[in-house]
C-alpha cells in the first residue's frame, strides 16, 4: 500500500499526553492566529508574512533578553516597542500604498515583505541556530501520568489575556470602535471623520506587537531558534481559518481544535501527516461553513 | 430622429492586402537563416556572423512590418494573433532570435570582461521550463482569477508521473511521460479546482494550499516506497533519447553507441524550446477563444457571467485543468532536465519563487511569465558576475560575504517595489518602451 499508517494505541496516558501536547500547540497557534485575525478583521489583508514577523520577534527577544541581558520586563517592553515601530514602518512604508489594490496583489506584497525579512535576518543573524529562550519557568508537573510544562500554562494564560484585552478594546474603546467601523465600510467611516490611515497603522502596529509576544512565547517551546521557525505562520493558517478569520475568540477555539487534532495525527499516524491532516480539517470546515466557524459572512451584490 | 452622419469607410489607397507569400516570407527567412549560419562553422569569423545576424534581423522585421494588411480589416484579420505591423515584426524577430540563440551560446566566442557566456545556456534552458509553468500559473491566477497556491503540487505530480511512466515503466521515455503527465494534470487539476466552485479569493487560496500539503505527502510516500532517500534519477540510463527509427531526421547524428541521448545544453534547447513555445502559443490562443473569454467573464464577476449563459462551474474547472496540465508537463521536463528529484525538491519556497516570477514579469499577462522567469534566473547570474568582476562592486566585501542572502533580499525588494509602483511589471515596462520607440519613430516621419 502506498500510504503506510502508523500504529493506533489505546493507552490512556499516551492519549492524555497527546491531548495536553495538542492543547499546548493549540495555544501557540492561537497566538499566531490572533495576529492574522487582527490584520484581516480591520484591513482585509491576508498577511502571509506573519510567520516572519514572529521570527523577527523571536530574534529580537534573543538580542534584547539574552545578548543584551536586560531585565525581563524592561527587555519585553523594549521588544514590543521595537515591534510596534516596525509595524508602523510596514504600514507607512508599504501597505499604505496598497489600499484598494486587488486581493492577490496584496497577498503577494506580504510575501515580498516576508522574503525581505527572511533575507535580512539571515544577513544579520547568520544561518546558525541558537538555543531556545529559557526565561520563563522551565519545570513541569505530572497529571495522571502525563507531564504538563509550566511554559505551556503561561502561554495559555497570555493568549487568553490577549483575547480578552482585544475583545474589550474593540468593544469599549474609541479606537476599537474606529477599527470596527473601518473594517465594516471604509468609505462610510472616512465620511464620518475617521482617519482610515491612522486606524490601519494602529492595526499593523498591534499585529506586530502580537507577533512580538508570539515570538517571545514560541521561542520558549521551539526546538531551537533558526530560520525555520517562520513555518509556524503557515502551520497556524488552519487554526485561524477554522475559527473564522474575523473572530478573536474563534482564533483561540480554532487554535486548540487544530492543535489537538494535529497532535493526535502526529502521535498516531506519524509526523508527515501533521500538515495534510490540519489542512484537511480546514478544508472540510471551509466546505461546510465557507467563512469558518465564527467568521463574518459577506453578501455579494451583482 | 436626426440622422447622424457617419464617415463612409475608406476604400482607397490606405487599404492594403499582401499576398500569402508576402505574409509568410519574413517568417520563412527568419526560420532558415539561423540554420545556415549555424551550419557554417568554419572559415567565417564570429563578427561576420554577428553582422549578418543583425542585418537579417532588420530585414525580417522590416518585411513583416511592411507586408501587414492595413486599412479596413475584416473580422478574421482583426482576430489574428499578430494583428498590427509591430506585433508581426516582433514575432518574426522572436522566431529568428529563438533559432539563432543556441548557435550563439554554443559558439566558443569569449565575450568581453569574462561575462559568463557558457553558463548562460543552462540558464536559458531553465528559463524555458519556468516560463512554461509560470505562464500556466498566470493563465489560472491572473487571467481566470482563480487564486491557487497548488502550483508546486503539480510540478510534483509531473515528477511522479515522470517517475512512474518515464522511469519505472519505460526506462527513460520522456515522450510518453509528457502526454501522460498532461492527462494526469488535467484530471487532478479539475479535482483540485472543485473547491473553487464554492470558495473564493482568500479561502480558495487556503484550500489549494492544503492541496499542496496533501500532494507533498503523496510525493514523499511515493519516493520512499520505490526510490528511498536518494530520490529519482532521471539521468544516466534514464535520460530521454530519440528512437532509432527517427534517426533519419535532419540534424540528428547518433553517438558512437548508435543512440541519440538528449544531454547537454544544446540538445536540450531543441527539445525545450519548441515545447515551451507551442504551449505558450496554445495558452495565448485559449485566451482568444470562447472558453478563454468565459474565463475572463467569470473572473470579473461570476454571477453576471452565469446570467450571460456561461457555465461557471465548467469554466472554472476547465481553467484549473488546462493550467494544471501544462504545469505538470513542465514538471516532467524539469525533472528530466535537472536529472534528479529528491525529497526536498519541492517546498514552500518554490511556491514563492513562482509568485515572484509572475509579479516581476507582470501580473495577468502571459508574456509577463517569460520576462519574469528570465529575470528570475538571469539576476543571480548577473549578480554573481558583478560581485566577482564588476569594477567597484567586486571590492565590497559585504556583497561577496552574503551572496545568496542579498539575492533573496533584492528579489523581495523588487516584488514590493514593483507591486507598489508598477503593478503590471516588466511586461508593462516593455509595453511602455515599445510605445515610446513607436512614438519617437512616428515623430520623425514626414
Amino acid at each position: 500500500m502506498l500510504l503506510a499508517f502508523g500504529n493506533f494505541t489505546a493507552d490512556p496516558s499516551v492519549n492524555l499526553q497527546l491531548l495536553i501536547g495538542g492543547l499546548a500547540l493549540g495555544a501557540i497557534y492561537a497566538v499566531v492566529a490572533l495576529g492574522f485575525v487582527l490584520v484581516y478583521k480591520s484591513t482585509d489583508v491576508l498577511n502571509l508574512a506573519h510567520g516572519e514577523f514572529l521570527m523577527l520577534g523571536a530574534y529580537f527577544a534573543l538580542t534584547f533578553l539574552i545578548s543584551e541581558n536586560l531585565n525581563f520586563f524592561l527587555g519585553v517592553f523594549v521588544l514590543l516597542l521595537v515591534m510596534l515601530v516596525f509595524g508602523l514602518l510596514v504600514h507607512y512604508g508599504i501597505m499604505r500604498r496598497m489600499v484598494g489594490q486587488g486581493f492577490f496583489a496584496i497577498v503577494l506584497i506580504t510575501l515580498g515583505i516576508a522574503t525581505i525579512i527572511r533575507a535580512l535576518l539571515l544577513i544579520f543573524y547568520g544561518p546558525t541556530e541558537r538555543a531556545r529562550l529559557d526565561l520563563l519557568p522551565q519545570g513541569s508537573f505530572e497529571v495522571g501520568g502525563a507531564t504538563v510544562r509550566y511554559v505551556d500554562l503561561i502561554i495559555f494564560g497570555v493568549v487568553a489575556a490577549c483575547v480578552l484585552l482585544f475583545f474589550l478594546f474593540f468593544k469599549y474603546t474609541r479606537l476599537g470602535l474606529h477599527m470596527r467601523a473601518v473594517a465594516d465600510d471604509i468609505e462610510a467611516a472616512a465620511a464620518m471623520g475617521i482617519d482610515p490611515d491612522k486606524v490601519y497603522a494602529m492595526t499593523w502596529a498591534a499585529a506586530m506587537v502580537m507577533a512580538g509576544v508570539g515570538g517571545l512565547l514560541f521561542g520558549h517551546v521551539t526546538g531551537a531558534i533558526d530560520r525555520s521557525i517562520e513555518a509556524i505562520g503557515l502551520r497556524a493558517f488552519p487554526a485561524a481559518v477554522v475559527g473564522g478569520l474575523t473572530s478573536l475568540g474563534g482564533s483561540i477555539v480554532g487554535g486548540l481544535v487544530v492543535g489537538v487534532i494535529e497532535q493526535f495525527a502526529n502521535g498516531h499516524l506519524g509526523t508527515k501527516w501533521r500538515e495534510p491532516v490540519a489542512f484537511s480539517v480546514m478544508f472540510v470546515v471551509l466546505l461546510v461553513r465557507p467563512t469558518g466557524l465564527w467568521g463574518r459572512k459577506d453578501l455579494e451584490r451583482v | 430622429m436626426t440622422a447622424v452622419e457617419n464617415p463612409a469607410p475608406q476604400q482607397d489607397s490606405t487599404t492594403y492586402r499582401p499576398s500569402p507569400v508576402q505574409r509568410l516570407l519574413p517568417f520563412a527567412i527568419a526560420a532558415v537563416v539561423p540554420f545556415i549560419l549555424g551550419a557554417t562553422t568554419e572559415n567565417v569569423n564570429f563578427w561576420w556572423k554577428a553582422l549578418i545576424t543583425v542585418v537579417v534581423l532588420a530585414v525580417v522585421a522590416r518585411m513583416a512590418w511592411v507586408w501587414t494588411p492595413r486599412g479596413e480589416l475584416t473580422h478574421r484579420e482583426d482576430m489574428r494573433l499578430w494583428r498590427t505591423p509591430s506585433d508581426r515584426s516582433w514575432a518574426a524577430v522572436t522566431v529568428f532570435g529563438l533559432l539563432v540563440l543556441p548557435f550563439i551560446l554554443a559558439s566558443d566566442f569569449t565575450p568581453p570582461m569574462d561575462f559568463p557566456w557558457a553558463t548562460w545556456f543552462a540558464v536559458v534552458n531553465l528559463v524555458l521550463i519556468f516560463a512554461m509553468g509560470a505562464a500556466a500559473f498566470n493563465l489560472l491566477v491572473g487571467y481566470s482569477g482563480q487564486i491557487s497556491l497548488a502550483h508546486v503540487a503539480f510540478l510534483a505530480l509531473g515528477s511522479i508521473v515522470g517517475g512512474i511512466v518515464g522511469v519505472q515503466w519505460s526506462g527513460g521515455n520522456m515522450w510518453v511521460a509528457l502526454p501522460a503527465a498532461a492527462l494526469a494534470g488535467a484530471v487532478v487539476g479539475a479535482i483540485s479546482g472543485l473547491p473553487a466552485l464554492r470558495l473564493k479569493h482568500l479561502y480558495l487560496l487556503l484550500a489549494t494550499f492544503g492541496f499542496h500539503f496533501v500532494m507533498m505527502l503523496v510525493w514523499r510516500e511515493y519516493l520512499q516506497e520505490y526510490f528511498g532517500f536518494v530520490g529519482i534519477r532521471f539521468k544516466g540510463e534514464n535520460s530521454p533519447r530519440i528512437a532509432s527509427w527517427l534517426h533519419w531526421l535532419p540534424g540528428i547524428d547518433p553517438d558512437d553507441n548508435g543512440e541519440f541521448i538528449i544531454t547537454g545544453q544544446f540538445r536540450w534547447y531543441w527539445v525545450l524550446m519548441p515545447i515551451t513555445v507551442l504551449s505558450i502559443l496554445f495558452m495565448v490562443n485559449v485566451v482568444r477563444t470562447r472558453e478563454g473569454r468565459a474565463f475572463a467573464a467569470v473572473r470579473d464577476r461570476d454571477v453576471s457571467a452565469s446570467l450571460l449563459g456561461i457555465n461557471v462551474a465548467r469554466s472554472k474547472l476547465l481553467a484549473f485543468a488546462l493550467s494544471s496540465a501544462v504545469v505538470s508537463m513542465s514538471g516532467v521536463l524539469a525533472s528530466f532536465y535537472i536529472g534528479s528529484r529528491g525529497e526536498d525538491s519541492f517546498n514552500v519556497q518554490t511556491v514563492l519563487n513562482y509568485a515572484i516570477i509572475i509579479v516581476v514579469g507582470g501580473f495577468s499577462s502571459i508574456q509577463g511569465a517569460i520576462f519574469g522567469s528570465a529575470f528570475f534566473w538571469f539576476l543571480p547570474e548577473w549578480f554573481k558576475w558583478a560581485r566577482e568582476e564588476l569594477w567597484i562592486v567586486r571590492d565590497i566585501d559585504f556583497l561577496s560575504d552574503y551572496p545568496s542572502e542579498i539575492d533573496l533580499a533584492i528579489k523581495g525588494f523588487l516584488v514590493v517595489i514593483i507591486l507598489m509602483f508598477k503593478p503590471d511589471g516588466l511586461a508593462g515596462l516593455w509595453k511602455d518602451v515599445k510605445g515610446w520607440i513607436g512614438r519617437s519613430l512616428a515623430r520623425r516621419g514626414p
